[in-house]
């Protein structure tokens, strides 16, 4: 379970940073599917099939297409470079924030199963939704009700969102279809 | 540190097919041409669903197959894009 745990970090840091560097957009796409294929795989790993099932599909199916899209409608400059040459300010600066996170908040966090993580330490509420969900929503997945039924208007909210910046883009663009 | 229990063998053989994985993904970085990167992460894909078919069985977790279902399907649809796209370039779908 581990070695396949931590062998998949490091493929998933190469792909990262590959897909950062590359010069050429349609390389970095095509290694932007890689690192959603690793992604996928660490959050089954993690007991997440919702957030697994979601990066596949949006991962592998929506996100390339939708880049494929954007640089069919724009320029796609060829060039000998593999690889971007690495911003040294921006490298610092970014070092600088991981190194705060990791080091600040990681041990904040709550290691997976901590029986002290507010999930185990309330287990009234985390009872109380395992009984009523079903009732309640007719959905066998506990996560999955919740996201759907129980906070459904924030779904919504989003959707809306979603909505209001599609509907600006066309007014910028003065146009009055998706085409 | 040889496996016996079958599971952990299941486990151990994921494994391997991540560490197979950094070897493919070396060729999608290295290319040189477009088709090669195309074909190295459509190969990774086909590796993706056996590692979680694999990791299904090893853990005793059925639903895994589910997952790994919808990435042969969705890997498929990104290799038929990408192929699509440098061919005839700006027809996508």
């Amino acid at each position: 379970m581990s070695l396949v745990a931590y062998t998949l970090v490091a493929f998933i840091l190469v792909t990262a940073v590959a897909t950062a560097l590359f010069r050429d957009v349609l390389s970095a796409i095509v290694v932007f599917g890689a690192y959603s294929l690793g992604m996928a795989i660490l959050y089954t790993l993690l007991l997440a099939p919702d957030v697994a099932m979601t990066e596949a599909a949006i991962g592998a199916g929506v996100t390339t297409i939708l880049l494929l899209l954007t640089i069919a409608r724009t320029s796609r400059p060829s060039t000998e470079r593999l690889f971007e040459p690495i911003n040294v300010p921006a490298l610092v600066i970014v070092g600088a924030f991981v190194l705060v996170l990791v080091t600040q908040l990681l041990p904040e966090m709550y290691a997976v199963g901590d029986p002290a993580a507010p999930v185990w330490s309330n287990p009234e509420v985390t009872q109380a939704y395992l009984e009523q969900t079903y009732r309640d929503t007719g959905v066998q997945n506990a996560v999955t009700a919740v996201l759907a039924a129980y906070r459904g208007f924030d779904t919504f909210g989003e959707a809306v969102v979603v909505f209001a910046a599609g509907i600006a883009t066309l007014l910028v663009l003065k146009r009055e279809v998706f085409a | 540190m040889i496996p016996t229990d079958i599971n952990e063998i299941f486990l151990f053989a994921a494994a391997i097919f991540v560490l197979l994985a950094i070897a493919m993904f070396y060729r999608a970085v290295a290319g040189p041409t477009t088709q090669d990167r195309l074909l190295a992460v459509n190969v990774l894909g086909t590796n993706t669903v056996v590692i979680l078919a694999l990791l299904a069985a090893g853990l005793d977790q059925p639903w895994f197959l589910d997952i790994a279902l919808i990435y042969a399907l969705l890997n498929f649809l990104m290799a038929v894009a990408i192929s699509k796209f440098t061919v005839e370039r700006g027809g996508v779908l």
